[in-house]
């Protein structure tokens, strides 16, 4: 996840943030609307198409996405994928 | 001759695009008369404007950006203040019988007596959340957004099908142009007329602007002097290593930025209009007034959006290529000097931002903007 918000926000900083699973993306890392479509295309494109944080986050109530963690956005992604996949790992990675 | 009540909000950047309508009103013989807060328009209108006083709430931000910040805004201040204005509005309506209410988008007090009273009334959208639907993507937050103005609406008595008072069915005007909103099918009532631009008075010693260099302006506008004083701090360490080619004036008070480098004027206030033919480039928020003005001028932007419509604003900028967006919170001063040195070098941002400033002037302004509103009122007499 660290890696992804890095790559969709070019902060590298978030690299060694010390995130962790309650860290949440508008409160703790600044994170608007527009980082979050960047999160998105970065998760769909390590991911898969099935991956749509952007519909997933429109889905959200207002407290919801105020609320919205780093767990939140990888326990989603690790439900849009197949399961035999296991966890968040990049798809290329060998299984 | 025509009778207006304008009714706005206390805050610089919705009530100084009212003022410049109503000066063009009032130079063309027509009557207008003020709702709102005595204690800031007061001062503003000075003693011989019509002023139907309301109390005020202070705009206490509650939270930093973001949604929560949208959502503290109406919960903390947008609804409450309409709740606090209406009965003051309401008796303005009826004690000063205008042909046409003017109303700040975001003043529903305005909206609302105008509809209970059975008046024609225009809407002026003074900021860039409401205009273009930038948070299409997140229904349920402006579902969210519709029920509390549904609530609103109820207690004041106001459920009329249809009626929303945000958009005004008569007249909208915003001040804005599609080369920055973006081109789209607006309706036919909406008219865009570009910035309605006010001068702020304030001193400046003109003599300490070194002509050799390129003049960038820093400024995070009125509201958010709290979180202004580390944005600066690092402002400051991007422009210091520039001292051979740039010069920064640094707007607001003088302990954000206690021990400034040599090349950075920190200053109260500027007489912002004055000054920006002289700039190169703007260091901003991203409010609308600053934006419009630089873009009025000609003069690209470097925009760190903090909260509330300013994500729109600098995405509205990057778009028409007038400017670069960096993260406010986030920001190292080499990231922003990088933004700082392509905006002055890269003559297509400033080619961008003229592109702007011809789409402002053809628009009209203020002008523009007093005759769609006298159009109206003559025919509601």
């Amino acid at each position: 996840m660290a890696s992804a918000l890095a790559a969709a926000t070019g902060d590298e900083s978030l690299l060694s943030a010390g995130l962790s699973a309650a860290t949440r993306l508008e409160g703790d890392l600044c994170l608007d609307s527009l980082d979050l479509v960047a999160l998105g295309a970065v998760l769909r494109d390590r991911y898969g198409t099935a991956v749509d944080l952007v519909g997933y986050v429109a889905g959200l109530d207002i407290d919801g996405i105020i609320g919205l963690t780093v767990g939140d956005v990888s326990d989603y992604v690790n439900r849009c994928r197949p399961p035999q996949r296991g966890p968040l790992r990049p798809a290329q990675q060998p299984q | 001759m025509s009778r207006f009540l304008i009714v706005t909000l206390p805050l610089t950047g919705h009530a100084h695009r009212a003022v410049a309508v109503a000066d063009e009103l009032t130079a063309r013989g027509h009557e207008v008369a003020w709702c709102g807060p005595k204690s800031y328009f007061r001062p503003l209108l000075g003693p011989d404007a019509v002023l139907f006083p309301t109390g005020t709430r202070l705009f206490r931000e509650q939270a930093g950006h973001g949604i929560a910040a949208l959502k503290s805004l109406w919960e903390q201040y947008i609804i409450p203040m309409a709740r606090f204005m209406l009965p003051a509005v309401n008796r303005a309506v009826l004690a000063y019988q205008p042909d046409l209410v003017v109303a700040d988008q975001h003043a529903l007090a305005g909206a609302l007596a105008a509809h209970r009273h059975g008046l024609p009334w225009a809407t002026l959208v003074t900021e860039a959340m409401e205009l273009t639907h930038p948070l299409a993507a997140l229904p349920r937050v402006d579902a969210w957004v519709r029920a509390q103005l549904a609530a609103l609406g109820q207690e004041a008595g106001v459920t009329g099908a249809g009626f929303d008072p945000l958009c005004s069915p008569y007249l909208l005007i915003a001040f804005t142009t599609p080369a920055l909103a973006g081109e789209q099918p607006f309706p036919g009532h909406f008219v865009l007329v570009g910035p309605a631009m006010l001068e702020r008075p304030g001193a400046f010693a003109w003599e300490l602007l070194d002509p050799a260099r390129r003049q960038v302006l820093v400024t995070v506008g009125t509201m958010a002097a709290g979180l202004a004083a580390d944005f600066y701090r690092r402002a400051a360490a991007a422009v210091a290593p520039l001292a051979a080619t740039v010069q920064a004036i640094a707007v607001g008070p003088r302990d954000l930025l206690p021990d400034p480098p040599g090349n950075v004027l920190m200053v109260p206030s500027v007489p912002m209009l004055a000054l920006l033919p002289r700039l190169d480039a703007v260091i901003s928020h991203g409010g609308m007034n600053t934006v419009c003005e630089a873009l009025a001028h000609g003069v690209p932007l470097v925009l760190a959006p903090i909260r509330h419509d300013q994500p729109v604003v600098a995405a509205q900028v990057v778009r028409a290529g007038a400017g670069i967006r960096v993260p406010f919170s986030r920001v190292r001063p080499g990231q922003l000097r990088q933004a700082l040195v392509t905006v002055l070098d890269d003559p297509s941002y400033r080619a961008a931002a003229r592109r702007i400033s011809d789409s402002f002037a053809a628009a009209g302004g203020a002008p523009a903007a007093a005759t769609h509103l006298e159009r109206l009122a003559a025919a509601a007499r």
